[in-house]
Parts: structure tokens; sequence; C-alpha cells
């Protein structure tokens, strides 16, 4: 599949062909392997080789990044009980490394290595790696300085009712936040390093026998096809791996949450946690995903149901809301009551432009103040406020330039657009949004409701791997409508799920 | 990599589209005149006379345009025509903004201008696409449709919306343009409209006011119904909601005026045909519920309800026999649709009656039956006036 190529061929290349310069063998001379060590980490100031005599007389060198390692660990819980080692066998260096590895195995995780290549990663990742003088084989130990922020609460995924914890950018310890909810050896974490240059560790996390075994396999040779320099947030893989990376609706649900994630992998989907990144990705999902949220399962299900009519309302008002006011304004006046008709008339009595391009101008000015918001420092945020509430709603409307109208559907679709729960489906929302004022600008409903078509007609086509994206609904499966467009009692989805199960089961026989 | 050149393809040609402006047929809502309210008036060298009131959005008070002099909120023109089309060209010419049908909910048709018959300019008010079947269709009696429209209203800020919610209240006699046009095009049926005149209050205040119903005789304009002919009709009809009935129960004393008056609870009509040796024979009957709204005779009401109910039968047959021979004898109009119920019950003899009916309907023998119901007295208790001891 050529399904993506690293941007620069050229340093792809390069790297390739710098790796091929280090020799495959450690050497057997101390002396030696520093020059090539040296060699290969030419120009890294944070390099650091220490001279140590281990057993009191057996010269060794300890070769590791400064700036990886911690200097706690590396003070007590190496160089402390190396220095302390005694001799056993002074004469056969090996069993002297076999000895170094398993007598300080309980202050560290030595690995055994004979390859140079290998210890060249290893000092890459936080690693230190002990040579022996007349030993072929290296040492490495992991001391590595855990650089992480503390685990919060996701900002951008705050519930009222729930765990107030969240991913980081640390692989381990994301792992960790989904192995303390799931308590089961079935629960596989697989890792995988992609990216040529960037080495990016991720794991496929998935519950045995839950997870249909085809989409893990599909995953997992997903990304064994990522041909990249490197992988720096899960965005890269979720487009890299997506069926349509070129639709706007997201075939991945992204999450900051442990739980969420962990709900998802009890009903039988894929996780992928990427090192670097505190946003998880699961698969497959369909569309009704990207309108739920996990805090829908904690609360009372009566008024879980009424959210999610209430998000399904909105996402359709945010779709539609300012097509529908552009065709019914300057296509079909006689279908607005006829007192609302007058005062719409009256607003737009001086306003000089037509419906659709100030629909447009607002739209567009709403997005720019969206997009202000996210990205100013929090200092200047409130002015990005006043000047939104202000200057472009009150003082564009009493200056005659836009109408009053247009400002309450402008401000009304964007609250719909902040009610669907899931970032990517809020943005496929807003994508559309325009395409579907100009259809509804140049031919009314009739447009409006031909771009909805093409819309339905897309969503049908879409697949998240090998799952159809409006599945339960098309294909129908009326069982499944249970957590669609209600969120029925526990009770319930319970013993749906026990008797899918069921029947799974007697299917093998 | 077609697939991409496709899309590019696609791109390209809506790009292009973007330059064809020129067959653009968007209309903004401040280049409509929306007309809120039509007339049809036949003015004296014998042309159509078309008047329109147009809303005017300025006009409406709302909380931006707060303060300040008030604007006029309708705007009414009128021009005269060979026909529809020629006049609403003329009226065309002097607005600055097209002319939008899509909200007119009234079309006044003049007195003169209904006697002397429909012609097409009906059908030309209609045939635009915007045009609604649903708007109300009143005749002005002993005056014009122009100055029906031109009249203030001081209830609503647009006349017609008064005259609109004055005909949805249905509390004389409300009827559509289809179901008008319906009668019109039918055999069986003769149409009635709704009548509107101008009442003055006092001075300088005026109010419309709806009370009689126009009875046409194929396309022309007949005569009126009024009073007990009215709500006879209505009954008939089917359409008496909301009706109140009075009746004298004892002559005139001196303490009381001897009547008693009901609110109709539920008024079920029907009508039967029946062909006997070729001649049309019809029979209404009516059952009706109703509760009693106000007593002023020196009865106790719970004892005498019997009574009443025979006494209110009685007149309402009375009224509804006198209204249907009148129908027969002056306006030789079948305004109830007996003509549809033969057609409905009996479709041969139908069809060799039906091209005659006009002739036949004065002719045909009606029996009326009634049956009330007071199925509540309204009142435990006496009158406070009768509880004198």
């Amino acid at each position: 599949m050529k399904r993506n190529k690293g941007f620069p061929e050229q340093l792809n290349q390069q790297l390739k062909d710098y790796e091929h310069t280090i020799a495959e063998e450690l050497s057997d001379k101390l002396a030696d392997n520093e020059t090539a060590l040296r060699q290969a980490f030419a120009n890294c100031s944070d390099l650091v080789v220490r001279k140590l005599h281990a057993f009191g007389s057996i010269p060794c060198m300890a070769v590791y990044l400064d700036v990886l390692v911690d200097d706690t660990m590396w003070e007590s819980g190496f160089l402390g009980p190396l220095l302390n080692l005694e001799l056993k066998d002074p004469d056969n260096p090996a069993r002297m490394t076999e000895q170094i590895r398993t007598e300080m195995a309980s202050v560290a995780k030595p690995v055994m290595t004979p390859s140079l290549k290998e210890t060249v990663q290893l000092i890459v990742r936080g690693e230190v790696v002990l040579f022996l003088e007349s030993s072929k084989q290296a040492l490495s130990f992991s001391i590595k300085d855990q650089l992480q922020r503390p685990m919060e609460e996701p900002s951008t995924e705050a519930v009222i009712r729930g765990p107030r914890i969240g991913f980081i950018e640390k692989l381990h310890i994301n792992m960790a936040l989904v192995r303390h909810r799931i308590r089961t050896p079935l629960l596989k974490m697989e890792k995988i390093t992609v990216g040529a240059v960037s080495r990016t560790e991720m794991t496929v996390v998935y519950l045995e026998n839950k997870a249909p075994q085809n989409v893990v396999e599909e995953v997992k040779q997903r990304l064994a096809t990522i041909d990249m320099d490197s992988i720096l947030e899960s965005g890269y893989i979720e487009e890299l791996i997506s069926d349509h990376p070129s639709s706007p609706f997201p075939v991945m649900q992204t999450t900051q949450r442990p739980d969420s994630v962990s709900a998802s992998l009890i009903e039988g989907k894929v996780a992928l946690l990427v090192d670097g990144s505190p946003i998880a990705l699961i698969m497959p999902v369909t569309l009704w995903y990207g309108l739920q949220t996990v805090e829908d399962y904690y609360m009372n299900f009566i008024f879980a149901t009424l959210l999610r009519w209430l998000r399904f309302l909105f996402a359709f008002l945010a779709l539609t809301l300012p097509s529908a006011y552009v065709a019914i304004t300057t296509f079909h006046q006689e279908m607005i009551p006829t007192s609302l008709a007058l005062s719409l008339a009256a607003a737009r009595e001086i306003v000089p432009f037509p419906a659709m391009v100030e629909t447009l101008i607002m739209e567009i000015t709403f997005e720019a103040l969206r997009e202000a918001g996210v990205r100013l420092p929090r200092p200047v945020g409130q002015t990005i406020s006043i000047v939104g509430a202000l200057v472009i709603g009150q003082a564009s409307v009493q200056a005659g330039i836009i109408s009053a109208p247009i400002i309450i559907i402008v401000s009304l679709t964007g609250i719909a657009s902040f009610l669907i729960p899931h970032p990517g489906m809020s943005q496929a929302i807003s994508i559309l949004r325009f395409p579907m004022v100009l259809c509804a600008g140049t031919f009314g409903l009739y447009g409006v409701g031909a771009a909805m078509i093409a819309i339905l007609i897309h969503l049908t086509n879409l697949n998240s791997f090998g799952v159809p994206y409006l599945s339960p609904l098309a294909p129908l499966s009326p069982s499944g409508l249970l957590d669609v467009f209600i969120r029925a009692p526990w009770k319930v989805m319970h013993k749906r799920q026990k008797h899918i199960q069921q029947k799974l089961e007697l299917e093998k026989k | 990599m077609t697939l991409s050149r496709i899309w590019v393809g696609c791109l390209t040609l809506i790009a292009c589209l973007g330059f064809l402006t020129g067959c653009w047929d968007r209309t903004e809502m401040d280049d409509l005149a929306l007309v809120m309210a039509s007339g049809l008036d036949l003015s004296e060298d014998g042309r159509v006379e078309i008047t329109l009131q147009i809303a005017l959005p300025t006009g409406i008070p709302s909380a931006l345009q707060s303060g300040g002099k008030a604007a006029k909120p309708v705007l009414v023109v009128s021009a005269k025509g060979k026909d529809s089309i020629d006049a609403l060209d003329r009226l065309q010419q002097q607005l600055s903004r097209r002319i939008n049908l899509g909200h007119r909910g009234i079309i006044v048709v003049g007195e003169k201008y209904a006697r002397r018959g429909f012609d097409q300019v009906l059908d030309t008010l209609l045939r635009s696409p915007e045009s609604r079947y649903n708007s109300y269709i009143v005749t002005a009696y002993g005056t014009t449709a122009k100055k029906i429209l031109e009249a203030p209203y001081l209830m609503e800020i647009i006349p017609s919306i008064g005259i609109n919610k004055l005909q949805y209240s249905d509390f004389s006699l409300s009827v559509k343009t289809d179901k008008f046009i319906d009668a019109l095009a039918s055999f069986g049926k003769s149409p009635v409209t709704g009548a509107i005149k101008i009442m003055k209050q006092g001075a300088g205040q005026q109010t419309y006011i709806i009370d009689k119903a126009a009875v046409y005789k194929r396309n022309k304009l007949v005569g009126f119904l009024s009073g007990k002919e009215l709500k006879a009709f209505r009954l008939v009809a089917g359409r008496s909601r909301d009706m109140k009935l009075t009746t004298q129960m004892e002559p005139p004393k001196k303490e009381y005026k001897g009547t008693v008056t009901i609110r109709l609870l539920k008024a079920t009509p029907k009508i039967r045909t029946e062909i006997k040796n070729g001649n049309p024979e019809v029979s209404v009957s009516l059952n009706a519920l109703g509760s009693i709204l106000s007593n002023d005779t020196s009865m106790d009401m719970s004892k005498v309800i019997p009574l009443v109910e025979k006494k209110f039968a009685a007149d309402l047959q009375e009224e509804i026999t006198k209204t249907i021979s009148h129908t027969q004898k002056k306006f030789k109009s079948d305004i109830f649709g007996f003509g549809n119920r033969i057609h409905i019950e009996h479709p041969y003899a139908w069809k060799k009656m039906k091209e005659d009916w006009d002739e036949l309907y004065p002719k045909a023998s009606v029996q009326v039956k009634t049956v009330m119901v007071l199925e509540r007295v309204g009142r435990t208790q006496a009158p406070a006036h009768q509880q004198k001891k």
C-alpha cells in the first residue's frame, strides 16, 4: 500500500547512510568502542563518557546522555552498587559482565547487547550503557529521568461527575492509567515503534476475546506500513492510518481520558497510546460517538438520554441553521410566519449585503474569534470577548452593516457547535457549514436538501476499520440502538451484551 | 490519480459558476413588497380596480427603533386595468419593491364587483406560485374593497391582520380561497363568503364587522344572510363553533325579559337525500348539545330542562326550514351543498340532474328534524335576583 511517504525523502536516505557507517559489532577494546561512540555522537555536548574501575581493577566505561539520566538514580542506583561489587571470576570477561547483570538486577533493569548499533539506540533512549574492557557485550541500565508533568484533569473533556485524571505525555504512565482500570491479563498492550528519526513508541491496547481479531490485525498492519520520519503526536497516526483521510468526519475517536479508553476497550474496541501525546486514539468508531460523552454513562440515564437528544438537535442546527436562514429569507419568504417575516424584513431594511454574504461574513468572523480565543495568551483573552461581543456584535448591528437576526443565527450556531463533545466532529460540521451556506444562497432549500443528501451518501460510504460509519442505524441492528438515540439503563445494556456474547459463542460451536 | 483530476475539474466548474451571476434568482427580504391583503373592485368605467395593502417593515415598531416618529405601517395602493394582470402591472410601476403575494391573508371583493360576477381575475390572482389558497376571501357589503383596505384599524398594527384574526376566530363565517373555488367549480354547491363592512365607533375610530354571509349563485353575488339565518346556515354547514342561541321562554314581564340563552357545545348536522319519482328529497337532521348560559325568566332551570330543550329544538327547526326555503325561493342558490350530497348518495341520478340543478334545487322538498339536549344547567343555585325570601 502506498499510503504515505516520509516527506523529506532525502533526509531519510541520509539517515540510513549515516546509520550504515556505524559498525555492527562491538569491539572488545574499550578505546575502540569509545572512538566509535564519540564518532556517532559527534557534536553532542550532552554525551558523557565516564571511565571507571569495576571490581576495583577492571577498567570500564559508562556512556550516557547527561540530560536524559536521573542524577540521584545514577549515584545511588548505579554507581554505588557497581563499585561495591566483588569479583568472583577474574579470568573470564564474559562471566564478569554476566555477574554485573545478575547482581545489579535489584537496582536497575540491565539488558545485555553485543551490537554497537543497538547501544547507540539505547543511549539515545536515555539508558546508561556500561562497557567492560575485553568484553564484547555491553550492559544497559534504565535509570531514565522521568520528565513528566503531573496528571491533571483534561481541560478539553471536563466532566461534572467522573474521574479527574487525564493522560500525559509519557507512554508508560498512560499505560498504567489504563491498567489501573482493567485488571486482567486479557488486557493486551503491544508495543510498536514508528518513525525513522523520532522512533516513537506506541502501544496497541485491546482486550482479548472482546476486540475482533481482524480489527487488531488491521490496526497493527496499518501501523507497520507507516513510512514517516517522525511521529510527534497521535494526530499523525490518526491521519496516516485513517480509512478516509480526506473525509471531514473523524473515523477515530480521540480522548484524553483513561476512563473513556477503558470503556471503549471493554466494548471491544482497540486503543492506541502514542508516546509524547496525551491524546489516545480509539477505533473503530461510528458517527454517534461524536455526540456521546463518557459522562452519559455516569449520570441518570433519563437525563443522559435528554442530553443526547439535545446534542442531536444542536448538531443538526450547527450544520443547517445558517443555510436554512439564507435559503428561506432569500428564496422562500412565504414560508416564514407573517409577523416574523415583517420583523426580519425590518431588520434587513438598511443592510447593504445579500443575506448569504452577510452570513458568510459573520460565520468567518466567528471562526476567527474562536481561533483567536484558542491561541491568545490568557491575560489578553478577555480582550477578544469584549471585541467580539461589543464591536462585532452590537456595533455592527447599530451601524446597519449587519442585521440583528444574523447575529442571533451565528451565535446560536456557535453555541451549537460547542455542544458537540468530540472536537473532530465539531470541526467536521464547521467545515461543512460553509458549502451548505453557498448551496443555500445559490439554490435555496433545494440546495440545502441536495447538500444534506450528499453528506448522507458520504456518511453511508464511510467505514472505520470495517465498521460502517452509520451502524447500528444503517445497516440496522435494533438492539444496538439502545445506546445511540437513548442511553438505556445499565441493566438493559448489560443483558444485551451478554445476549450478544452468547450468540457469538453459539455461532462458534 | 484520476480521482484528484476529477475533483479539480469539478472545483473549477463550481468556481466558474461563481462568476455567472446573471441568473441568480434570489430576492432579499428588503426587496419585496409584502402584500398583506388585496381587494377587487369594479370601477365606474367597467374596468377592474385592484387594491393592495402592503406592509411597511420600517413602520413596525421594534426594540431597535424605539422612540422617534412612528411611521405608517402599511401602504395602500390601487390601480385600474383591463384585467388583473394589467392592473398588477400598473401597480408594480408605482412600487420600488417587487410585489410578493406570499403573505396575503385576505382577499376582499367589493359588492359591486361581486354582483357583476367574477371573471378571470381570481384565477390570475391565484395563479402566481407564491399565492396561497388558505387566504380568506371576504365580500364587502355596502362598500368597496378599496375602502375596507384603506380603513385604519387600531387594534392591530396592520389592518388586514385584524381581518385575518377576525376570520380565524370563526365567530361569524370564514371561507378560505380553496373552499370558495371548490364551490365555484362544482355543480352541487354554491359559494359563500363572510361579508365585511366598516363600523364607525365614535370620533374617528372605526372597526370592521363581519356579521353576514354573502351568498353567490355561480359566480355572482345574489344576497346576504344575517342574524338568525346566518346561524341556521352555520348549524347546517357544521360551522357552529362557540355559537350562542337565545329563545323566548315566557312573555316578557316587568322583572324578566323571559329569555334563555344557551351555548352550543356540539352540533352534528346530517344531510340525507332520496330520489322519489325522479325528484330529490332532502332531509336535514341536527343533533345539538348545549349548556345554559343565562336565564332571565322566573323558572328554575334545573326543573324545566325538557321544556327548554323542546323549545330550542322547535326554534331551530323553524329557523333552519325558513333559511333553506329562503335560499330556494329568493337566491335559488344551493349554499348548503345538497347537490353534492346527491352526487355522493345517488351518483347515477345526479349525472342526469346536475346540469339542471339550479332549476331543480328551488323545487326540492326539504325536511328538517332537530333534537336539542341540554347537558348542564350551568349553575346549581337560582340566580341572585330570584333568591329573595
